[in-house]
C-alpha cells in the first residue's frame, strides 16, 4: 500500500511537469544539448565554414523587436541549386515541394510578461554572440544563456553609463 | 484499514519529490514550436506593425480610419490625421469596429433554416439555392426586395443596378435616418439634405434636441468644431433646449428644460424676438403667432428667456441652431427643424454655419414610408425573395409598424449579416458577409470626399464569407440577370474609373488607385461656402400632441451603441453610458422628485406602461429630466445578435403607439405617454441593482473637476496673471478642523467662488454635490476642497501637513514642476524626459472615445455586469461625470478623465511591500505585473482610485470570466502583457507607444519631438482636450498647458503632485444675462 501511494505521488508530480522530459535535449549529434529540429540545420557550415551573416537569414533581428525565422523561400534561393544531394537539403527540397513549412523547435524564448526587443540590441551594437553563443561553431543550436532576469541584467548594469547605448534599468522597459 | 501505514516522514517525502518534479517542470515551459513563412509575404515583417488607410462604417458619417495590423492581424484602430472629416479623431463605435471583427458570434458560414434550426451549408450550394429562388420569382414576375444599410459608396450604387436588375426594390435602411432633417430643409431652402454644420465658426450655438456629439450627424467632426468654439473664453455659448439632458446637453451652459415637443416653439419664439426687435431679417408673419407668452404657455419656458436667449443668438453672429436629433423626432419633427432653419435664416447663419453645399451622405437614405410600403408589400405576400444586406429592422423598427410578422410572410429571406442579428435570425438563409476590414468598399458620405476602405488583414480563417458586393454579384450571376463584373474589386475599380480622371491625371489607374488606397481615399480642398439657397417658406407649425393616457412624457433616447448596431461589442457594453454611468443594460430615468411621489428609489425594478406595450428595466433618478418626463435608451434588447447583445437590456420602441411624423414620415420616437409603476421588490435588498460604473456624480466638494468663471479668467490673463490660487503661508495652515480655504483669488481678477454658483438654484436628488448646504453658506466660508499650491518653503516657516512628504527632505518641497525628475542613478543623462500629460475639461465632451481606445491599445478585460456592479471595471481610464447643477437654467456638468495621474510623490508606492509599483525615472508610475503579488495595498493608498485589481482570471479561457472568447483575443495587442489573476494593473501612460517613440527618433538619429510620442486615448480624442508630453522639454505642449491660467491638480492638497495638469472648464453662466 505505501508503494502505491509513493507510486501515486511519483505520478501526480509527472503530470504536474508538463512535458518537461519530451523536451528532448539529448541528441545523438555530438552535442548533447541541442533539440532534435525537423532537418538538422547546421548553423556551424552556414554561419562559420561559409561564412554568412546572421542578418542575411533573421534579416528581422534589425529591423523589428522579433528575430524572424528565414521563410522556406530563402533556404530555397539558394538550395536549389547547391548541394541538392544532401539528405537534410533533400529534406528541406520536400518540405518546398510539399508547400510546407517544417516546425523548428524553439530554443529561445521568454515568458509573456518580458518584453524584448531585437532591434534596439542589434542597433547598439551587441553582437548575435553575445547571447546565443558561438553559433558558427554549433551543429546543433542550443539554448547559450539561461534567459534569467539576472542574467539580462548583469549585462544591463555594465552598459549602464555606456556614453552611446545606455542601458535601461527600468522594469518596465521590459516589463509592460 | 491499513492503507495510511506509510509514516508522516516518508509521506514527506515523497510530497517533497512531487513538488520538487512539478517545479522543474515549470521551471521552463515544453519548447514550442516556430513555424515561419513558407514565402515572406511582401510587406509583413513579424514584429513590426503595419498601418492600413481605411474607412470607418460603424455609421454612415464615414470617418478616414488608419488600421494597425501585426502580423497579419487588425489590433488597433485609430483615426486618419489627413482625413478631412475626422482629422484624427475617432469614436468610441469606431474603435469598437474591431471587436466586430472577431466577434465570437461571427457566422462561421453559409447556413440554412432547416425546420427552424440553423445548419451549416457550403457555400455554393447556398448560393445555388438564394439566386434559384431569385430566378423563380423573377421568371413569375413576384416581388424582390434589396435591404442594405446607408452605404453612401458604390456598394449603394451596386444595390440599386441589382435591384433594378432583378426587377425588384432596393431599399436603404437606416433607423436613424433623420428624414425630418430633410424633408424640413426640402421645404424651407428646396435642398432634402443633412447640411455640415460648422460649429468652430459659430460664435453661440442653441441644439433643440440634437445629439450632435452622439449620433446627430458626424459626430467627430462636429465634436471637433465644438471644441475649438468653446475653447474661445469671449464666446461659444452652448444653449441645450431639450426635456432630457443629454449627454450632448450636459456640455451645455444653459439647459432650457422645455416641455418635450416644446422645442418648436421655443424656436419660433425665438424668432419672433429677433423679428420684433429689429435684430434679424425675414417674413415675420411666419412667426407672429408665437409670441414669448405663447411659448411659455405650450413649452414652459420662461419669456424672459427666450427673450434673453433670442437676443444672445441675434447678436452673437455667426450663431448655430440645430434640431432633428432622434429623441425630439415627434409626430411634428419636421416643423421642429424647420422653425429651427427660419431662426438660422433670421440672423444669416445659413451658409456661414450651416453649409447646404456640403451635405452629409443621407439622400438615398428610405423614409420611413418606404420601409412601410416595404412593410405592406411583404405582409401582403408581394414579396417573394427579401434580400437583406445590412441593417437589423426587425430590432430597430418600432414594434407597431410590424416588421417582424411581415417578414414571417415572405417564402424565402436570406441575410447577408456577419452575426446573426434579430432579423437574420428570421430569415431562411444566410450567406454571411466579410467585415469592412476584411473586404474593399468606399464611402461617399461627404461631397468632395471619396474615401476607400481597404482590408486590414486577409479574412478570419475559419470563417467562411465574402464580400457584400461579391455576394449580390454572385447571385445575380447565378439567377441570370444584370450584367456586373465578376468581382466586387472590378466593380468598385470600375466606379472610380471618373475618379481616376479627376485625381490622377498622367497616373496609370494602378498606380492611382494604389495611392488612394495608401491616403485612404481622395478628397477635394475644402471649397468656400456657396451663397446660402433662398427661403422658400415655412410648413404649418403645430405643436405635437403626446398620445396616450399615461401622465408621463417618454422620450426615447439613443446612446452608443446607436441604433442597437453596437450592442454586440463587449467594449461597449461595458462603456458606462453618458448620462447614467449604467452599463450592460437598459433602465428608466425619472426625476426624483416623480420617483419620490411613486415611492420608486434608485435601483428600484420599475414597469413601464403604454397603451402599446410594457419594459421592465430597474429605475434611475435622474434630475437632468422634467419631472413630468420618464426616459429609456433605444438600442438594446436584442432577441439575437450573439452572446454579448442577447437579453441585454429591453427594447421601448415596444411602447411606441403608431405615430409618424406628419410631413416626412419618420418614425416619432417622441409621442406617447406613459405609465410607470414599481415592478416587484428591490433584487438583492441592500444591494444597488444598477450595474453602473460611477454610483455617484457628486463631487462632495472635493474639486475635482474644477470650473472657472470666464470673466476670471479674462482678467487673469490680461493682468499676465499665473495659475489663480498660489498659497498665502498662514499660520497653522491646513491643521485646524475647518481650515480649509477656497483659493484665494488673484490680485485682478473677479472673486471666484462668487460667480461659481448662481443664487436661486438647489439640487434635488440623492445624487451629486450637497448644492443647498452650499448655497447656505455664504462664498467666503464655503468648503471647496483644500487646493494648496506645492513651492519653495521661506526659511523658518512652519510646514504645512499637507506638503509633508516621505520623498524628500521638508525643506526640498518645491512646486510640482521644479521636480528632479530623476529618481535613481541609471538614467541616461542625455535621455531625460518627465512624462506628463495636460487634460482640458473645457475641451473634454464626456464622448468616452479614449476609453475604449485604451481598452484597445492595453488589452484591458472587460468583466461583465455584475463585476462592474462591484466596482471591479478594469477600465485604466474612466470619464467622471459630475452634475454640479442640473436643475434648468444655468447648467454645469463636468466631465473628467481620470487615469493614474503618474504622481511624483506617488502613495501607491511606498505601500507596495515587494516594490512592484515603483517610480521610474521619466516620471512614470510603473507597475512591474510580475512583482505584484496581490496585496491591494497600493490601490487603498491610491487616492484616485486609478489602479485596478485581476480579481479573476480574464485572460484564462477555461474560466467564466474569460474576457477574450477566441477569436476576440485576436486583437490583444501584442506589445502589452495580458495580465492573470492577482495582479494589480493600472495606465502605463502607454510605455510600448514611448518606447516605441525613442527607439523610432533613435534609429533617425534625431532628438526626440514633441509630438512624436502620443498616447492611445490622446490620439484618439475629437475635440483634443489630452496632450502628452514632456515637461523636460520647455517647448512642449505640454510644458504649455502646465502653465496655462486654468491649470489645476486633482487632490492637490494631498501634495501627491500629480503629472496630469487639467485645465478648469469655463464657466459661462455669469456672461448669459
Amino acid at each position: 500500500m505505501k508503494r502505491l501511494l509513493g507510486l501515486a505521488v511519483l505520478m501526480v508530480a509527472l503530470a504536474a511537469a508538463p512535458e518537461a522530459s519530451s523536451q528532448s535535449f539529448s541528441v545523438d549529434l555530438g552535442n548533447r544539448r541541442g533539440p532534435v529540429q525537423p532537418i538538422r540545420f547546421p548553423h556551424d557550415v552556414h554561419a562559420g565554414k561559409l561564412g554568412m551573416n546572421c542578418l542575411y537569414c533573421h534579416y528581422g533581428a534589425e529591423k523589428s523587436p522579433i528575430a524572424n525565422l528565414p521563410p522556406l523561400s530563402l533556404c530555397m534561393g539558394c538550395h536549389k541549386m547547391a548541394v541538392t544531394d544532401r539528405p537534410e537539403v533533400v529534406k528541406l527540397t520536400g518540405y518546398w515541394q510539399r508547400n510546407e513549412t517544417p516546425r523548428w523547435v524553439q530554443v529561445y524564448w521568454l515568458p509573456d510578461h518580458v518584453k524584448f526587443n531585437h532591434l534596439r540590441h542589434v542597433k547598439a551594437g551587441v553582437a548575435c554572440q553575445t547571447c546565443h553563443g558561438p553559433v558558427e561553431t554549433m551543429k546543433v543550436v542550443y539554448r547559450y544563456s539561461s534567459l534569467k532576469m539576472g542574467w539580462c541584467v548583469q549585462c544591463h548594469r555594465q552598459r549602464l553609463r555606456d556614453p552611446q547605448f545606455p542601458a535601461s534599468m527600468d522594469c518596465i522597459v521590459c516589463h509592460h | 484499514m491499513n492503507a495510511f501505514t506509510s509514516n508522516r516522514r516518508d509521506f514527506l517525502k515523497l510530497v517533497g519529490l512531487g513538488v520538487a518534479g512539478a517545479s522543474a517542470g515549470c521551471a521552463s515551459r515544453p519548447a514550442g514550436r516556430l513555424i515561419p513563412y513558407l514565402v515572406a509575404p511582401e510587406d509583413i515583417l513579424p514584429g513590426v506593425p503595419y498601418w492600413y488607410a481605411s474607412t470607418c462604417r460603424e455609421c454612415p458619417a464615414g470617418c478616414g480610419t488608419l488600421v494597425k495590423a501585426r502580423e497579419g492581424r487588425a489590433i488597433k484602430i485609430e483615426g486618419n490625421p489627413q482625413h478631412p472629416l475626422n482629422r484624427g479623431g475617432l469614436c468610441a463605435r469606431g474603435h469598437a469596429a474591431l471587436q466586430g471583427l472577431y466577434n465570437p458570434d461571427r457566422l462561421r458560414g453559409a447556413e440554412a433554416k432547416v425546420r427552424g434550426a440553423w445548419q451549416p451549408i457550403p457555400w455554393e450550394q447556398a448560393l445555388a439555392q438564394a439566386s434559384g429562388r431569385l430566378q423563380e420569382a423573377r421568371a413569375a414576375k413576384r416581388g424582390i426586395a434589396l435591404v442594405t444599410a446607408n452605404e453612401t459608396g458604390s456598394l449603394l450604387q451596386l444595390a440599386g443596378e441589382w435591384a433594378g436588375a432583378a426587377g425588384g426594390t432596393h431599399l436603404v435602411y437606416e433607423a436613424f435616418g433623420f428624414e425630418a432633417v430633410r424633408e424640413a430643409n426640402r421645404r424651407t431652402f428646396g435642398q432634402a439634405v443633412l447640411p455640415t454644420l460648422d460649429l468652430a465658426r459659430a460664435q453661440l450655438v442653441v441644439s433643440f434636441g440634437a445629439d450632435f456629439l452622439e449620433t446627430f450627424g458626424a459626430p467627430v467632426a462636429q465634436a471637433r468644431g465644438f471644441a475649438a468654439l468653446r475653447e474661445r473664453p469671449e464666446s461659444g455659448w452652448f444653449f441645450a433646449v431639450e426635456p432630457r439632458l443629454s449627454p450632448t446637453g450636459a456640455n451645455a451652459d444653459e439647459w432650457l428644460a422645455v416641455r418635450p415637443g416644446g422645442e418648436m416653439a421655443v424656436a419660433l419664439g425665438m424668432a419672433h424676438v429677433i423679428l420684433r426687435e429689429g435684430l434679424g431679417q425675414g417674413p415675420a408673419e411666419v412667426v407672429a403667432a408665437w409670441t414669448p407668452e405663447v411659448v411659455e404657455r405650450v413649452a414652459d419656458v420662461p419669456v424672459e428667456t427666450v427673450e434673453r436667449v433670442a437676443r444672445a443668438f441675434a447678436r452673437r453672429r455667426p450663431s448655430l441652431a440645430l434640431a432633428g436629433g432622434v429623441a425630439s423626432q415627434s409626430e411634428q419633427a419636421t416643423a421642429l427643424v424647420a422653425a429651427v432653419n427660419f431662426l438660422n435664416y433670421v440672423v444669416g447663419n445659413v451658409g456661414q454655419t450651416v453649409r447646404y453645399d456640403r451635405p452629409l451622405g443621407y439622400e438615398t437614405v428610405a423614409p420611413f414610408d418606404e420601409v412601410q410600403r416595404l412593410i405592406a408589400a411583404m405582409a401582403a405576400g408581394e414579396i417573394d425573395v427579401l434580400v437583406l444586406a445590412g441593417g437589423d429592422p426587425v430590432h430597430s423598427t418600432p414594434a407597431w409598424a410590424g416588421f417582424a410578422p411581415a417578414l414571417e410572410k415572405v417564402p424565402f429571406k436570406v441575410s447577408l449579416a456577419a452575426v446573426r442579428d434579430d432579423t437574420t435570425d428570421r430569415c431562411d438563409l444566410v450567406l454571411p458577409s466579410l467585415h469592412p476590414l476584411e473586404c474593399l468598399g468606399d464611402s461617399r458620405s461627404v461631397p468632395g470626399v471619396w474615401s476607400l476602405q481597404q482590408p486590414a488583414m486577409q479574412k478570419l480563417p475559419l470563417v467562411e464569407a465574402r464580400a457584400p458586393g461579391d455576394t449580390l454579384i454572385a447571385l445575380a450571376a447565378g439567377a441570370g440577370f444584370g450584367s456586373f463584373p465578376a468581382t466586387w474589386e472590378a466593380y468598385l475599380q470600375g466606379q472610380w474609373a471618373p475618379l481616376h480622371q479627376r485625381f490622377g491625371a498622367g497616373q496609370t489607374f494602378a498606380a492611382f488607385w494604389d495611392e488612394a488606397l495608401r491616403r485612404g481615399g481622395v478628397w477635394e480642398e475644402e471649397k468656400p461656402a456657396a451663397p446660402a439657397p433662398a427661403w422658400q417658406g415655412a410648413p404649418a407649425f403645430v405643436m405635437p400632441e403626446l398620445k396616450g393616457g399615461g401622465d408621463l412624457a417618454l422620450v426615447l433616447f439613443p446612446t452608443h451603441v446607436h441604433d442597437g448596431r453596437g450592442a454586440d461589442k463587449p467594449w461597449l457594453q461595458e462603456l458606462p453610458d453618458g448620462t447614467s454611468r449604467i452599463v450592460w443594460g437598459s433602465w428608466v430615468e425619472i426625476h426624483p422628485r416623480t420617483a419620490e411621489r411613486l415611492g420608486i428609489v434608485d435601483g428600484d425594478p420599475v414597469e413601464v406602461r403604454t397603451e402599446q406595450g410594457s419594459v421592465r428595466a430597474p429605475a434611475y433618478l435622474y434630475a437632468g429630466l422634467r419631472p413630468d418626463t420618464i426616459a429609456v435608451p433605444l438600442g438594446r434588447g436584442h432577441s439575437a445578435y450573439g452572446r454579448y447583445a442577447k437579453g441585454r437590456g429591453v427594447n421601448p420602441l415596444a411602447l411606441l403607439p403608431p405615430a409618424q411624423d406628419a410631413a416626412s414620415g419618420a418614425v416619432a420616437y417622441l409621442s406617447t405617454k406613459a405609465r410607470i409603476a414599481k415592478a416587484g421588490p428591490r433584487p438583492m435588498d441592500g444591494y444597488p441593482r444598477l450595474a453602473t460604473a460611477q454610483p455617484n456624480q457628486g463631487q462632495a466638494d472635493r474639486g475635482i473637476a474644477q470650473g472657472m468663471p470666464v470673466a476670471s479668467f479674462i482678467a487673469l490673463r490680461a493682468s499676465g496673471g499665473k495659475a489663480g490660487f498660489i498659497l498665502q503661508p498662514q499660520a497653522g495652515e491646513g491643521t485646524k478642523a475647518g481650515g480649509a480655504h477656497p483659493p484665494p483669488a488673484p490680485p485682478g481678477a473677479p472673486p471666484e467662488e462668487q460667480a461659481h454658483i448662481p443664487a436661486g438654484l438647489g439640487r434635488v436628488g440623492p445624487r451629486g454635490t450637497n448644492l443647498k448646504v452650499l448655497l447656505e453658506t455664504p462664498p467666503s466660508q464655503r468648503k471647496l476642497g483644500k487646493y494648496t499650491e506645492p513651492r519653495e518653503l521661506t526659511p523658518g516657516e512652519v510646514i504645512p501637513p499637507q506638503a509633508i512628504t516621505a520623498y524628500e527632505p521638508m525643506e526640498k518641497v518645491r512646486a510640482p514642476r521644479a521636480i528632479p525628475v530623476t529618481q535613481g542613478t541609471y538614467s541616461n543623462p542625455n535621455d531625460r524626459h518627465r512624462w506628463a500629460m495636460a487634460i482640458n475639461l473645457n475641451s473634454c465632451t464626456g464622448c468616452q472615445a479614449c476609453v475604449v481606445a485604451c481598452y484597445a491599445e492595453n488589452n484591458v478585460a472587460t468583466v461583465g455586469p455584475a463585476l462592474v456592479q462591484r466596482g471591479r471595471s478594469m477600465a485604466w481610464l474612466r470619464i467622471e461625470r459630475y452634475e454640479e447643477l442640473l436643475e434648468g437654467g444655468p447648467n454645469d456638468v463636468r466631465f473628467l478623465p481620470m487615469l493614474c495621474q503618474h504622481c511624483t510623490y506617488a502613495p501607491c508606492e511606498t505601500v507596495c511591500p515587494v516594490f512592484a509599483a515603483y517610480h521610474n525615472p521619466e516620471g512614470l508610475n510603473a507597475q512591474a505585473y510580475n512583482r505584484c503579488v496581490g496585496t491591494r495595498y497600493c490601490s487603498n493608498n491610491c487616492p484616485y482610485k486609478v489602479r485596478e485589481f485581476n480579481w479573476f482570471d480574464y485572460s484564462a479561457p477555461e474560466k467564466d470570466t474569460f474576457a477574450f472568447p477566441e477569436p476576440l483575443n485576436w486583437q490583444l495587442n501584442p506589445d502589452v502583457t495580458v495580465r492573470s489573476k492577482g495582479v494589480m494593473e493600472k495606465c502605463t501612460f502607454c510605455i510600448q507607444r514611448i518606447l516605441e517613440g525613442k527607439g523610432k527618433a533613435r534609429d533617425e538619429n534625431r532628438p526626440l519631438a514633441d509630438g512624436d510620442i502620443q498616447t492611445a486615448c490622446q490620439q484618439s480624442c475629437p475635440s483634443r482636450a489630452i496632450v502628452f508630453g514632456d515637461l523636460l522639454d520647455p517647448g512642449s505642449e505640454v510644458s504649455r498647458l502646465s502653465a496655462d491660467e486654468r491649470r489645476y491638480w486633482v487632490f492637490n492638497e494631498l501634495n501627491t503632485q500629480p503629472g496630469i495638469t487639467y485645465l478648469k472648464k469655463f464657466q459661462r453662466e455669469s456672461e448669459l444675462a
